[in-house]
Formats: structure tokens, C-alpha cells, sequence
């Protein structure tokens, strides 16, 4: 037997940009063992969520995860809604839907340009991120910041999109759409990409829902699951359809990612011709009553799970997230061991690693 | 000593390293380095790699388990270092300051030279905060800019 | 009020849980309250393939042991390690039991999620 060897991957490496450490145990160059260890994130949201006033803690959820923020914040209100409940104004509801799919875009082309850097594609990276600046632009443009946006607030959103943005909004989504098309074109059928994702990290349809995955992993085994088939917000309006590949490797599961993020700028410019005109935004009456409610949206990363239970006072007696990633973990036990250990990067990237929303 | 002040101070190698921020401030360095914003034509190199760097870059407040590796890193830096906190959570703790797994900003555990505020901070921001620990820098080792 | 929710006794957990994996249901995820003097644990499983959520709700006392469900859905292994950090929950026999130091460092506070515990504060100071 071949002497086996342990090695730390992070929680300082240059792949990850965030504090994870895994535990590789190696024979030659066959990964048999890998132990997560995680808590280099661990801030204590949670808590901090009971201690503040309600309406105090969107920024904080905002914050639990920089990337997918956006979403963070708008479940959060929708969960504090459901508490009353509260009804939000359809145009409210299409604002949300647009800035969602909006982030949804600027998420996936960084994973994009990510898994590209993974496998050493310098160049795609910075062409990824190139037209990712031109959707950040656009959240500058109609929210006022580029990563936080803190948008939603309980009972609607803060800001409307006039007519003037709109216009630029749809131009700027129709060049990101061709442009995105033409690299993911690139992407798709180049030789080396496929030799470093074919076949890698398979995981069947059986064992992504035993093992609870979520989101463009578990989709990409074959399961047609996604929290925007609940047909809130502005779904159901929009004729959305789930998208499904059958291989379960991290080719799928890039297959996916390229394909969600045409549909995301495809539903955002459908979002804009059919948004309604009208109010914003309605003021809640009162603090939260006692009750509980639980809500899950469909972030770039899988389904985000939030319970709420109020006590009738300003404060929330619980507030409890559960982030895609948190669900995605427990699938790297079953995908790394006997793999290569150059793949540990690429199948690591696939799941979308999101550790500060895992730890919180 | 002459050649490699200068070079210091004309090419400066930075590291980023995240605390337990929730990744606002890390996708913006990273955006720092993509073609809108473009560091490198200044120089800036990012390294994964605390022995070659020069410059820490930090984001994120400093949680209990962090601490450690964070001291770690900074002994692990040659000397002359500077350190940037990046992001009010890095400077202060910001929205974090009531947790219970947070001690604080960075200049709790490690020195500080450099503080960039925002939350999240603009890219523009950072290329700013680096320019000014490059002054700090130069001033420090009696070089001219 | 959350729908599809079924209370059940700690006795009878592993048994519903059961059903669920047989079902080919998805694991979504737990959630355990501080009710004084007890503890209030909820586990929601999701029927797959769809957006249908169905949960089993068990009240413990606070010093009770229950059985983890790891050995059914091996995901449950992060949840349940966490339950027992923040919330002192005793569960016995996790597939990977991180004994307590999964997310909490080791001069972290102890259970800071129960009513009583570390009000927070820059580290409870
Ligand atoms: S400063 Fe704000 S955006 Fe930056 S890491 Fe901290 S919380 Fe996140």
C-alpha cells in the first residue's frame, strides 16, 4: 500500500476566497478520506437577529452573504410578512422578482469565471468578470450599491425603477446576452474544459436527494426541483421552467449554471414588459405577532430556508437561515473520496461554495 | 538596499486574506483585479503566498477562530509589511459588533496602517487605500515616491 | 402557522423520519427552539421531486438524550452537531460528532443560542 499523506486545503488558499479547511487524506494521488472543517466563518447572526428590532435585521441577513445578498434580504422580509400576513403590492413583487434574477446573473457569471480559474483559464476568468461589471452596473444604477443592496424592506421595496433605467436595464441585459453567449458557447465545447469536468464528481439522482442537495447541483442529477416553482413573487406570471441535466458530473453542473443564467436574463426582461404600474411599497401595522412562518427562495446556489417565529414585541423571538451550501456540504463526503487529487479544486467549486452563508 | 526599496514601493505584492466577512468585500478585491479596475497595470500583484507579500489585505471582522490564523499569517510576512483593513467590518465590526463569536475589528489582534471604510467598499476605495500605505510605506523606508 | 407539521414523541422519531427516507423525501433542514424549560426541535423534509414541506415538531426537556438520525440521511450530520453546540440538545451517536467545536472556537461561548446564554456584545464582553 502506498504511504498515505494528509493534507490541510485552507483556510487560507488561493482558490477559495473564503476560510474553509478541508482535510485530505491521500494515497499517491487518490484522495481516500476528506474531513470538512468549518467555523472560520462563524459570526452568530442568528442571535444577533433576536437582539435587534425587526425591521434592523434585512441588513444584517444582507450580510450574511455578500454575494447572493439581494436575495437574503428579500426572503428575509417575506418571511416577517408571512408573520401578519402581509400582502405586498404586485409591482413590489415584480421589483423583487427583477432584482433577484438580476443577482442571479452577476452570481453565476462569478462562478463562471471561477471554475474557469479552478482549471487555470486565466483569460475566461477575466472575461467573465468583464461583463459581470456591466451587471453590477446596472444594481449601482437602480438600487445605489454594487454588492449590498438592501432593497427589499418589510411590506415592499425601497426604490423604484423609472422608466429612463428601464430602458437602459434592457439594453445593457440584451449585450450581456450575446455576450455571455458567446463565451458560454466557448466554455461548453472547448476540449480541455471537457477533460477536466467529464465524469468528475458524478453524483446520481438517488444519492443528491438522500444526501438533501439543493439547487443547480441537485438539478444537474436529474431532479426538476426549484423553489421558483412555488410560483411566488412574479413567477408564476412568467412561465417559468426549471432546468435539468441528467449526468450529475461538474460538467452538468456547469451546463446548468450557463443555461440558468440566459433564463435569468430572459426573465428579467419579461419581468419588464408585463411589470405593473402602482404602489411600492404598504407600511406594516404594529410588531410582528406571535405566530411562525417559514419561507424558501431559490438563490444562485440552491434553496435558502428561513423560519420566523415573533413574540409580539419588536424583536423576533427566533430567526433561522439555512443557506444552500449548508445543504450542499454533506455531498463533497461522497464526491471527493477516489478522485484525483488535482480535481479536489474543480469539484469543490462545483457545489458554488458559499462558506460565510454555511457558517453565519 | 536602494533598487529593492523602490521596487518595493513601485510593485507592491498583496495578500488577501478573509476573516469571517461575508464576502462583499472579497468579491470587490477580487473585482480590483479584473479588467474595469485593473490593479496590476499599477504593479499590485496578488500572491496566495504570505512569504512573498508585502501587503495584507484583510477583510472581514476577526472571530474567535480566525484570530489564530491571522496572527499566523502576519509573523509569516517579511519585513517592512503593512496591513489594509478593508471594509467597516474589518475596521470596526460594524454590523457584526453584537455577535457573539466576534472580537472585533482587525486592530484588535493584528496592527493596523490603513483603514478603508464602506460596506461594502467600491473598488475605487481600495486602489485608493492601498496608494496610501504605499505613501505610509515610502515615507517609512526614507524613499521617494 | 406553518402547514403539514406532526408532532411526534422522541421514541417515535426515528420511525417517522424512516417513512420519510422511504418516500424518497429531501431532507431540507431542523430548527430548535428555546421554550424555557424545554426544547422544541422541528425537522421539515421536502417530497421530492416538488415544493410540498412536511414536518415532524418533537418538545424535549432539556437534559433528555434523543437518538440523531444520522444513520437515515447522512446530511442531517451538520444540523445536528450545531443543535448540539448552540442549543445544548443531547443527541446520541452522530455519524461525525465534531464533540462540540463545529462552529464554536474553544474560548467561544458555551450554548449562546439558549435565552439565558451570552447576550453577545463584542464577544460578550
Ligand atoms: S464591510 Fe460589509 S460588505 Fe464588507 S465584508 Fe463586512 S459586512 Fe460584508
Amino acid at each position: 500500500m502506498a504511504p498515505r499523506t494528509v493534507a490541510p486545503f485552507g483556510p487560507q488558499h488561493p482558490v477559495l476566497p473564503e476560510p474553509i479547511q478541508l482535510k485530505i487524506t491521500y494515497e499517491d494521488e487518490k484522495v481516500v478520506d476528506v474531513v470538512p472543517a468549518i467555523g472560520y466563518g462563524h459570526r452568530g447572526i442568528e442571535k444577533a437577529c433576536e437582539l435587534n428590532e425587526y425591521p434592523k435585521n434585512i441588513y444584517l441577513c444582507e450580510r450574511i452573504c455578500g454575494i447572493c445578498s439581494c436575495i437574503h434580504g428579500i426572503s428575509y422580509c417575506e418571511v416577517v410578512e408571512r408573520l401578519w400576513p402581509i400582502d405586498v403590492p404586485p409591482r413590489a413583487k415584480y421589483l423583487r422578482t427583477i432584482w433577484s434574477e438580476m443577482s442571479r446573473t452577476h452570481s453565476h457569471l462569478l462562478w463562471l469565471g471561477l471554475l474557469a480559474d479552478a482549471f487555470g483559464f486565466e483569460s475566461m476568468f477575466m472575461q467573465f468578470w468583464r461583463i459581470r461589471e456591466k451587471v453590477l452596473d446596472l444594481l449601482e444604477m437602480t438600487t445605489g450599491q454594487r454588492v449590498t443592496q438592501s432593497i427589499s424592506v418589510v411590506g415592499g421595496v425601497r426604490r423604484d425603477i423609472d422608466d429612463e433605467q428601464k430602458k437602459k436595464c434592457i439594453e445593457v441585459l440584451r449585450e450581456v446576452r450575446k455576450e455571455s453567449e458567446a463565451l458560454i458557447n466557448v466554455l461548453a465545447n472547448d476540449y480541455t474544459v471537457k477533460a477536466r469536468t467529464v465524469g468528475k464528481g458524478v453524483l446520481t439522482k438517488e444519492q443528491a436527494i438522500a444526501l438533501g442537495c439543493t439547487g443547480p447541483h441537485l438539478r444537474a442529477s436529474g431532479v426538476k426541483e426549484d423553489c421558483r416553482m412555488q410560483g411566488l413573487q412574479a413567477y408564476g406570471d412568467l412561465g417559468f421552467e426549471p432546468i435539468v441535466e441528467k449526468d450529475g458530473d461538474c460538467y452538468a453542473r456547469t451546463l446548468v449554471r450557463c443555461r440558468e443564467l440566459l433564463q435569468a436574463i430572459d426573465l428579467q426582461l419579461e419581468a419588464f414588459s408585463k411589470m405593473p404600474e402602482g404602489e411600492i411599497a404598504v407600511r406594516p401595522k404594529g410588531n410582528p405577532p406571535a405566530n411562525e412562518a417559514v419561507y424558501r427562495a431559490e438563490q444562485p446556489r440552491g434553496e435558502v430556508f428561513y423560519y420566523a417565529k415573533g413574540n409580539g414585541t419588536r424583536n423576533l423571538e427566533r430567526l433561522r437561515v439555512r443557506t444552500p451550501t449548508y445543504a450542499n456540504i454533506p455531498s463533497l463526503l461522497v464526491m471527493l473520496p477516489g478522485c484525483e487529487l488535482p480535481d479536489v479544486p474543480v469539484i469543490v467549486l462545483s457545489i458554488d461554495p458559499c462558506i460565510s452563508c454555511t457558517e453565519r | 538596499m536602494g533598487i529593492i526599496n523602490t521596487s518595493r514601493i513601485k510593485s507592491p505584492w498583496i495578500m488577501h486574506f478573509d476573516n469571517s466577512s461575508c464576502n462583499g468585500c472579497d468579491i470587490e478585491v477580487l473585482a480590483c483585479l479584473t479588467p474595469l479596475y485593473d490593479v496590476e497595470r499599477f504593479g499590485i500583484v496578488n500572491m496566495g503566498n504570505p512569504k512573498h507579500a508585502d501587503v495584507l489585505v484583510v477583510t472581514g471582522p476577526v472571530n474567535r477562530r480566525t484570530a489564530r490564523v491571522l496572527k499566523n499569517l502576519y509573523a509569516q510576512i517579511p519585513d517592512p509589511k503593512m496591513v489594509i483593513a478593508v471594509g467597516t467590518c474589518a475596521c470596526s465590526g460594524g454590523v457584526f459588533h453584537n455577535c457573539y463569536n466576534i472580537l472585533g475589528g482587525v486592530d484588535k489582534v493584528i496592527p493596523v496602517d490603513v483603514y478603508v471604510p464602506g460596506c461594502a467598499v467600491k473598488p475605487e476605495a481600495i486602489i485608493d487605500g492601498v496608494v496610501l500605505a504605499l505613501q505610509k510605506l515610502s515615507k517609512a523606508l526614507g524613499v521617494a515616491k | 402557522m406553518i402547514e403539514n407539521i406532526k408532532e411526534v414523541k422522541k421514541d417515535e422519531l426515528l420511525a417517522e423520519v424512516k417513512k420519510f427516507a422511504d418516500a424518497k423525501a429531501r431532507f431540507v433542514t431542523a430548527v430548535c427552539n428555546d421554550l424555557g424549560d424545554k426544547l422544541e426541535v422541528t425537522y421539515f423534509f421536502n417530497m421530492s421531486p416538488g415544493m410540498e414541506m412536511h414536518g415532524l415538531r418533537m418538545t424535549v426537556g432539556k437534559d433528555e438524550e434523543v437518538p440523531s438520525t444520522t444513520g437515515i440521511f447522512l446530511t442531517t450530520v451538520l444540523i445536528e452537531n450545531e443543535m448540539k453546540e448552540m442549543f445544548g440538545l443531547k443527541v446520541k451517536d452522530i455519524a461525525i460528532d465534531f464533540g462540540g467545536h463545529m462552529l464554536l472556537a474553544q474560548d467561544s461561548p458555551v450554548t449562546p443560542m439558549l435565552k439565558t446564554g451570552a447576550a453577545g456584545g463584542k464577544g460578550g464582553e
